[in-house]
């Protein structure tokens, strides 16, 4: 049977699938480097050895994410948006809102039952809303990603933060600090406030049911547990992958349906 | 003939602005398409549309503005405080919203500091909301003080005369663009977006004459050129707040898949405004047709009228979606995007809305990207033409 | 929006709650006590309130009137009319209608709830209202547009040429919910004839708009009546300025935020009228003592509010005025520009005169009273020309005998956020310290309490001011 390969190239962590039969065959994920091109060679180079292949097997791959056009055995570049709807559908065949949150954006997509993609919307500020924001507080709190996903569940009462400006809020969380607030109230705060924020951006697309996350913020607990009171619906679980790959199951499947003949929809 | 066009869309001080202060010309500044250029005009003063392109840092415009301002008016400020606005004889301000208005103080109060950046002439044009009875009444008085205002300071008499001659040179101008504007509504579009913005913009930046004469000679041309025999790429409009700079047009037009078909922006058409009617008392016509149609958000309470004038370039020129910009802080052509997107939508027009910072394109590669998957989308579902001629076949 | 928010309308939350602490003053004190342990999540509101006696009581009275006129607005076959702060209800009373005034919803809920109104604002712009407009409509705006409101038959605003982000949150509204609009719209002048005329002329276009909208006549007894009470309830108001010139002044921190609530939402009715004769009977008893208002008893500092107040939760910024020792001057929205006032002999034409005596005479009155509303009086031009915001800051800084000066906001404040700097550069050069609080007036999202007010704090360390 034919490989097909998707790569997709963020601003934190790049990856690659390969895919065969509509099943995953070789994941690589890496932390990107410099170069968009070397980080999608690395990638790239970790997917094809986890199948046991090389890339001359790879018949058409799509890429996706910064800097796509420019690397160089990518045949065609799709969107991140086409992606990320694509790829999360095949995560959860139910799917219609996905909710991805990357280390330097969010998106929200909605898709029809072919994944197509419906309507998007993407946060135009700034860190707020994004994975860079936890990952600021988190540091802040001297405590890991996974620790501050942790904190939402052990408290009831979560402080309310400033969730406009990573900067401003990093001042409030010192300040809550000194005076001796719990972490934990202070880290469920952060939470809500990174939920409250991509709740917000949901609602302008008119969310539909089901609704996956996506992207390394889906890993986060707390924002996840709040996210779904805040939006009133239980947000399906990703199980039978990574949901950090979403992406690039996305861009191989576009490889895929390219090979099957017809246009890359 | 392009060249001279896209000097006057692109530069702050074009070679024909140069030429006109080189033999003595005066050039009086405005912020706003509601300022009726045929005043200036008739007093042998070029009009000259205010721009923020060419800044490059925003220092002092920060003194003096506060964080949460559109960053339209900032550039303008910046670029007098480095002296580029210096060759003004005068600048109007009008209370167009509240971040453009307050350009007024901060301008002068800048001024103290920095000698020689407030153009001598610097006026309080107090534009309406609301275009009937009393608000045209205001508005006709406010353009008569202008003129007189204008005579005393230039030693120049206003006559009727004049301003019926102005009239129709500007509504030449005018008429012409609606031409280019049917052009663009063709089948076969044979002028890019780009280009497009660049001629409508020109005409807010250089002698209405010699303009018009570029105007008629580009139109003409377009007219005769041979044409493909199809042209597959998305009909694309843009709307919104102030955006004078090429750049987004161009965002969209680059990756080839879309043309830009028409816009409605406060710079380009827009700014042209309405024929003026060129018979009877030039001041009457001049209000009625400068106020006349609620183009811009700041015109309240018209919603209903703006989504009619949208939906009528929908129509002409066949626009298969469309693309809603608006800078940062510009609540009313913001929000007023969230109404069209609402009842566009719900027609079957592909909406985006895109907020962003005004000036070089800081944000180019977040807007790429949404312009680009935006384009898929359009590509993924059959285009609302494509349905139209399915239904027509039936 | 979450779902449990949506349970209820927001309107009949901050009703039933203002109807129960409206209540807890006519038990016994011990009872009293007893309650707040009951009522954790008002009780933050409630006792500073409370607390300043009679005035407190029937505050809190009026303000559960006032919201209950809103719910029961349509049981008793009234219109509803949603509109601003900055508009004098008068008219609307007149006609018989019941106004809803966003700004006051959307600063209670931020002055009693923890959540604020955070749900209702990131509503909006689900809807595609844009973020960066002002909390002070949107905090409420988010709950009628959402249907969680008592339905809005008709939308009246006047801050178009004076507060644009205002004025496009009453006009979004209208769009939305597809009802019927009237704006008054206000030239970059104030003093001249052509602008009063200007004034009228729009002001008798929306008579005819509301007339047109309910299917009444213009009640003009009724609205006589209003005017009358209004005449009576500025000069109170002008004999409070009088005892605040006092130093101390024995006015408490609390009395300007009822003084301006109060005109806001019931101007021309006895209710307000007897919230204000208790003030100053509370207060003359004060001043005859030598008494400060403030709770210590010792008046160290007094600030004048440029602007607005802030309304972080459980009255904190009130609080910590009073606590440090600060006199609160007023602000933009404290005093009435009646002809009566002491501050006009410094601001030339620029107030308004009340006369009753004929139907021309009344709607003249009416219409220019309008046009001096806060903001609408003093923002809507150049604010150096004559009359306007500079001159008024300074008149009443003279006045009021200011030490300095504090400007609070919201971020969706282009108008002021338009000029600030500049302004309060010329400020300073008066000898005027001038802190600018980079907050959120109705929304601490924006910035937390704790760090406004150690910014307050610095502010008067580093001045030394305190």
């Amino acid at each position: 049977m034919t490989l097909v390969a998707g790569c997709d190239v963020g601003s934190l962590t790049s990856k690659a699938v390969i895919m065969k039969d509509n099943q995953l065959v070789g994941i690589g994920v890496i932390k990107s480097l410099s170069d968009p091109q070397d980080s999608a060679d690395s990638a790239m180079n970790l997917a094809l050895k986890n199948a046991g292949c090389s890339l001359s097997d790879i018949k058409y791959c799509v890429g996706t994410g910064y800097g796509r056009e420019r690397i160089s055995f990518v045949n065609e570049a799709k969107s991140e948006i086409a992606c990320h709807g694509k790829g999360a559908l095949w995560l959860v065949p139910s799917v219609r809102t996905v909710i991805d949150i990357g280390g330097q954006d969010c998106k929200v997509i909605r898709i029809d039952k072919d994944g197509v993609v419906e309507k998007f919307i993407t946060n135009d500020k700034c860190a707020s809303g994004t994975g860079r924001f936890l990952e600021v507080m988190a540091k802040v709190l001297n405590i890991s990603l996974d620790e501050l996903g942790d904190l939402t569940e052990k408290t009831e009462t979560p402080i309310t933060f400033a969730s406009m400006c990573t900067v401003w809020a990093q001042a409030d969380i010192i300040k809550y600090l000194n005076s001796g607030h719990s972490v934990e109230d202070i880290g469920a705060g952060i939470n809500a406030a990174m939920a409250k924020r991509v709740a917000m951006l949901a609602g302008a697309v008119k969310p539909e049911k089901d609704v996956c996350m996506t992207g390394g913020v889906a890993k986060n607990k707390g924002v996840v547990s709040t996210l779904e009171k805040v939006m009133g619906v239980r947000i399906r679980k990703v199980r039978k992958a990574d949901p950090q790959i979403a992406g690039a199951i996305g861009a191989a499947l576009f490889s895929k349906a390219r090979l099957n003949g017809g246009g890359a929809r | 003939m392009m060249e001279v066009l896209y000097d006057a869309a692109t530069r702050i001080r074009s070679d024909r602005v140069n030429t006109w202060k080189e033999n003595g010309g005066r050039v009086v500044g405005y912020t706003c398409s509601y300022v009726p250029s045929e005043v200036f005009h008739a007093s042998g003063i070029l009009p000259y549309r205010i721009r923020g392109i060419e800044t490059e840092s925003m220092e002092i415009a920060d003194a003096y503005f506060g964080p949460y301002i559109c960053t339209f008016p900032k550039c303008v400020l910046q670029l007098a405080g480095k002296g580029k606005y210096n060759f003004l004889d005068g600048a109007i301000i009008t209370p167009g919203c509240d971040s453009m208005r307050r350009l007024d103080e901060c301008w002068r109060k800048a001024g103290d500091t920095i000698p020689g950046i407030v153009p001598p002439f610097f006026y309080y044009f107090d534009v309406p909301h609301k275009s009937t009875g009393h608000g045209s009444r205001w508005f006709r008085q406010e353009i008569v003080n202008l003129i007189a205002a204008l005579e005393q300071q230039f030693g120049v008499k206003v006559t009727d005369e004049k301003l019926h001659d102005s009239i129709r040179l500007y509504n030449k101008g005018r008429a012409l663009l609606k031409e280019l504007e049917d052009l663009r509504a063709k089948d076969v579009v044979t002028i890019s977006g780009t280009d497009a913005f660049a001629v409508a913009m020109a005409g807010t930046a250089m002698p209405r004459d010699e303009y018009t004469k570029h105007l008629e000679n580009l139109v003409d041309e377009l007219k005769k050129k041979k044409s493909k025999s199809k042209d597959t790429r998305k009909r694309i409009m843009i709307i919104g707040s102030i955006s004078d700079d090429l750049s987004l047009v161009q965002l969209v037009e680059e990756s080839g898949q879309a043309v830009v078909v028409a816009e409605n922006l406060c710079f380009g058409v827009r700014d042209e405004g309405n024929v003026v009617d060129e018979s009877g008392d030039p001041v009457d016509a001049l209000g009625k047709a400068y106020l006349g149609e609620s183009t811009c958000p700041r015109m309240y309470g018209k919603y209903k009228e703006r989504l009619a004038t949208l939906k009528s370039i929908i129509e002409r020129s066949r626009v298969d979606a469309v693309v809603m910009q608006n800078i940062r802080f510009c609540d009313l052509h913001g929000s007023e995007n969230g109404l069209f997107e609402r009842d566009l939508e719900k027609e079957g027009i592909p909406c985006i809305r895109l907020e962003r910072e005004y000036g070089p394109l800081v944000e180019t590669g977040r807007l790429r990207m949404r312009i680009d998957a935006f384009f898929e989308r359009l590509y993924s579902h059959p285009s609302r033409q494509e349905t139209v001629h399915d239904m027509e076949a039936v | 929006m979450r779902p449990e928010i949506k349970e209820y309308n927001m309107d009949w939350m901050l009703s039933s709650i203002m109807m129960a602490a409206s209540k807890t003053a006519d038990g016994s004190e011990k009872e009293y006590l007893r309650l707040l342990e009951y009522i954790p999540y008002f009780s933050g509101i409630l006792d500073p309130i409370k607390k300043e006696g009679k005035p407190g009581i029937t505050f809190l009275k009026m303000f559960s009137d006032y919201l209950e006129n809103i719910v029961t607005a349509h049981d008793k076959g009234k219109k509803v009319a949603m509109t601003t702060f900055c508009f004098s209800p008068s008219i609307l009373y007149s006609l018989g209608i019941v106004p809803v005034t966003l700004e006051v919803l959307s600063t209670f809920a931020a002055l009693m709830w923890k959540r604020g109104t955070a749900d209702y604002l990131d509503f909006c712009t689900e809807l595609g209202f844009t973020e960066t407009a002002c909390s002070a409509q949107r905090g409420s705006l988010g709950a009628y547009l959402a249907g969680l409101g008592a339905k809005i038959d008709m939308v009246v605003c006047d801050t178009p040429g004076v507060c644009d982000t205002n004025a496009n949150a009453f006009t979004f509204a209208a769009s939305y919910l597809d009802k019927p609009y009237y704006q008054l719209n206000y030239p970059q002048t104030l003093t001249d004839g052509r602008t009063s005329t200007y004034h009228l002329d729009d002001y008798r276009g929306m008579i005819e708009f509301l007339e047109k909208t309910t299917g009444k006549k213009l009640d003009l007894d009724h609205l006589r009546g209003i005017l009358e009470e209004i005449k009576i309830q500025d000069q109170l108001v002008a004999d409070l300025d009088d005892m605040h010139r006092l130093i101390p002044t024995p006015l408490p921190v609390l009395y300007n935020l009822f003084i301006y609530a109060g005109r806001f939402m019931f101007a021309g009715y006895p209710q307000y009228t007897k919230l204000l004769t208790e003030m100053i009977e509370a207060s003359n008893e004060r001043a005859k003592a030598g008494e400060s208002g403030l709770r210590s008893g010792k008046e160290k500092l007094r600030a004048f509010m440029c602007y607005i107040d802030h309304y972080s939760m459980d009255l904190k910024f009130f609080d910590w005025m009073d606590r440090k020792g600060i006199a609160h001057l007023g602000g933009i929205l404290s005093r009435t520009f009646r002809d009566n006032s002491s501050y006009l002999a410094q601001l030339p034409g620029s107030g308004y005169a009340i006369d009753t005596t004929s139907f021309e005479s009344l709607i003249n009155s009416v219409a220019q009273m309008n046009a001096r509303m806060p903001m609408i009086r003093s923002i809507r031009g150049p604010y150096d020309r004559p009359g306007m915001a500079l001159d008024e800051t300074l008149a009443l800084l003279k006045m009021f005998n200011a030490d300095c000066v504090i400007y609070n906001g919201t971020p969706g404040c282009r108008n002021t956020w338009g000029f600030l700097k500049p302004f309060s550069m010329e400020l300073e050069k008066y000898g005027y310290p001038t802190h600018i609080m980079n907050t959120d007036a109705f929304d601490e999202r924006v910035e937390s309490w704790e760090v406004s007010q150690e910014r307050l704090n610095e502010f008067f360390k580093i001045r030394g001011l305190l």
